[in-house]
């Protein structure tokens, strides 16, 4: 086990940066996702890590060890690939131990460890098959047996769980947290969706463009996203955006919008700079409920998804389009005047000309 | 409406079968009648009414091929040449596409394309500049000179047909194996090149039938039966007074033997390797 620093990380191809500047610090034993939409240069970012891309500027340290210059197969690691990268010509036993068989591993040994973790995953009955023989779950297991078998200083996953379906995907989630719990090993996760990361890290760093857009802690941010993007990209359904001329009213600041004002309570956010301009209010679809409260909202239900457990109900506040999420019981109709109370102190505010968290 | 489709479907297969029947009796045709002809004595070939099957069964062709016009060596030359040139391609060609297919090096397109132009031009104009260059390196009437000659236009067909079946094989498999504790250059030995070996197989058995049955070159570049090849033998034997049918269909009996025999021990894992190539790379 190690810890990873990413120190001023660079990358071009020709006159395309993708990657800028990357500084990133994980614990000993950490996980760190890289979260970002497709070309934000997460995965670039992961094969630097992995020694298989050259980087144009900076420095990767394992523990302490510069290893800029470091083969890929002399950096301890262990990578899984989206697409598993099985080796097709080798039965499951072989391809799990092929990192011991090029380290020299005595083949006891190395039948050992094979073993262990074929236990661990539960795929012992699969040792002797062959990858085209396996089911896309099976394969991730193997994958990941594959990666665990040598006890690496670091785990790469560059999107593992995308190839499944929804179901696995959710298993394989709760898997590979297991995993981690148990082993301990420092790990860089690559996705794309939101829901892993924040499952998953103690770390998220969300990229945009080749930037880092934020990192921190998986609560920090949902409940504190640092800009627009950041706040829109997490969250299912995503963030409500509501513009409006932040003013002093009766009894502090308010939010005045199209269709009425909202009573600002308990912010946390040190706004007093932006008083008299626009800004734009971030509010979570949870953070709005039925009825009316110290601070509320009224708008015209335009529709309504029952989708189980919640029931989404997009309102139209004053021309603005907002996404609330109800309980299951609460079924109004299109066209109906809906009043919704806000949990003020969850909002952000933002400077609508930078996106970024006032 | 059923009824008119399936109508359609039988008239549809009665044709294709048509044509392939065709195509059939006009590749097997010559080479039965070449394999009847070699078993006919000189009465039964040259005569006024055709004579289709042997009157008299004889195997005289064949024995005086083998005993008195040195067709062994011939065979033997063209085995030698075969494998050389086979080997030159198996060995500079599967690098070299491997590194077509990998890397993004500067001059990789022009130098792909300068694979191609070589069979761009007529042979016959390859072949006085090669003459000049085998003579002065001492190769000339030589089977390594020979197989150097055919690599000239082989190893672009091996190259570019070989850089298809390695495109086919996924990048990120070489990574896994760097990352596992492979070298690149054992990545490929270990994991691309397993998964390639049937489009392998197809590529070198293309390039072994090309060089068997290479005529123009083995012509030119040779001058005695120290390395003369069999089609060059056989051409030979038709003289200006003497057209010795019987052997001449014998010695091309004996000489797609060995093309018979490579199709059938390689035919599943060829016909695989082709068919993966047409549909992945």
């Amino acid at each position: 086990m190690a810890t990873l620093s990413i120190k001023g990380v660079r990358k071009s191809f020709g006159a395309v940066e993708v990657l800028n500047n990357i500084d990133i610090e994980v614990e000993d034993g950490g996980f760190l996702v890289l979260l970002g939409p497709s070309g934000c240069g997460k995965s670039t970012l992961l094969a630097i890590i992995a020694g298989l891309e050259p980087s144009s500027g900076g420095d990767i340290l394992i523990g302490d060890k510069n290893v800029n210059d470091v083969h890929p197969k002399d950096r301890n690691i262990a990578m899984v690939f989206q697409s598993y990268a099985l080796y097709p010509t080798m039965p499951v036993r072989r391809n799990i131990g092929f990192g011991l068989e090029m380290r020299k591993v005595d083949a006891k040994e190395r039948e050992a460890a094979v073993q262990r973790a074929a236990e661990l995953l539960q795929i012992e009955h699969l040792l002797d098959r062959k990858p085209g023989q396996l089911s896309g779950g099976q394969r991730q297991r193997v994958a990941m047996g594959r990666a665990i078998v040598r006890n690496p200083d670091l785990f790469l996953f560059d999107e593992p769980l995308s190839n499944l379906d929804a179901k696995l995907r959710v298993e394989m989630r709760t898997e590979i947290k297991r995993l981690h719990d148990r082993l301990g090993t420092t790990t860089v996760y690559v996705t794309h969706d939101q829901v892993e990361a924040l499952t998953l890290g103690t770390k998220v760093a969300v990229m945009k463009g080749g930037v880092i857009q934020q990192l921190a802690d998986p609560e920090t941010i949902y409940d504190r996203p640092a800009n627009m993007f950041v706040a829109g990209f997490i969250g299912s359904p995503t963030m409500n955006f509501l513009t409006g001329m932040l003013e002093h009213g009766d009894g502090g600041l308010v939010l005045r919008h199209a269709a009425g004002s909202l009573a600002l309570v308990g912010l946390e956010q040190d706004v007093a700079a932006f008083v008299g301009r626009e800004v734009v209010a971030g509010i979570r679809p949870e953070t709005l409920n039925a009825g009316q409260g110290a601070a509320g909202l009224q708008g015209i239900v335009d529709v309504v998804e029952p989708t189980g457990p919640d029931t989404m109900v997009i309102v139209s506040v004053g021309g603005q389009l907002l996404t609330a999420r109800l309980g299951p019981k609460v079924r109004p109709k299109p066209g109906d005047t809906l009043n919704l109370s806000v949990d003020t102190a969850a909002i952000n505010l933002f400077d609508p000309v930078t996106g970024n968290r006032i | 409406m059923a009824q008119t489709r399936s109508g359609s479907n039988l008239i549809w297969n009665i044709l294709s079968y048509a044509v392939l029947i065709l195509l059939a009796v006009l590749s097997i045709g010559p080479l039965l009648w070449m394999l009847l002809t070699s078993f006919k004595v000189e009465d039964d070939i040259v005569t006024r009414t055709m004579v289709y099957l042997p009157t008299r069964f004889t195997l005289e062709n064949y024995i005086k091929l083998w005993n008195q016009s040195g067709y062994p060596v011939l065979v033997i030359n063209s085995l030698v040449t075969t494998t050389l040139t086979v080997a030159i391609c198996l060995f500079t060609g599967t690098i070299a596409s491997y590194a077509f297919s990998r890397f993004n090096f500067p001059g990789r397109t022009p130098l792909m394309l300068g694979y191609l132009v070589v069979r761009m031009f007529p042979a016959v104009l390859m072949i006085i500049p090669l003459f000049i260059v085998m003579r002065n390196l001492g190769l000339f009437d030589t089977s390594l000179g020979l197989a150097v000659a055919y690599t000239s236009f082989l190893l672009p067909l091996f190259v570019w047909m070989l850089k298809g079946f390695f495109d086919a094989a996924p990048t990120e498999l070489e990574s896994a194996a760097r990352i596992d504790g492979s070298t690149r250059i054992g990545a490929m030995f270990r994991i691309v090149i397993p998964i390639a070996r049937n489009g392998l197989v197809a590529t070198c058995v293309f390039v072994a039938i090309a060089a068997w049955n290479e005529y123009l070159f083995a012509l030119m570049l040779t001058s005695s039966t120290g390395s003369r090849t069999w089609p060059v033998g056989l051409q030979l034997m038709v003289g200006e007074f003497q057209l010795p049918w019987g052997m001449l269909a014998a010695g091309g009996i004996i000489s797609i033997i060995p093309v018979i025999v490579l199709f059938a021990l390689v035919q599943r894992v060829m016909v695989a390797g082709i068919t993966a190539g047409a549909v992945k790379g």
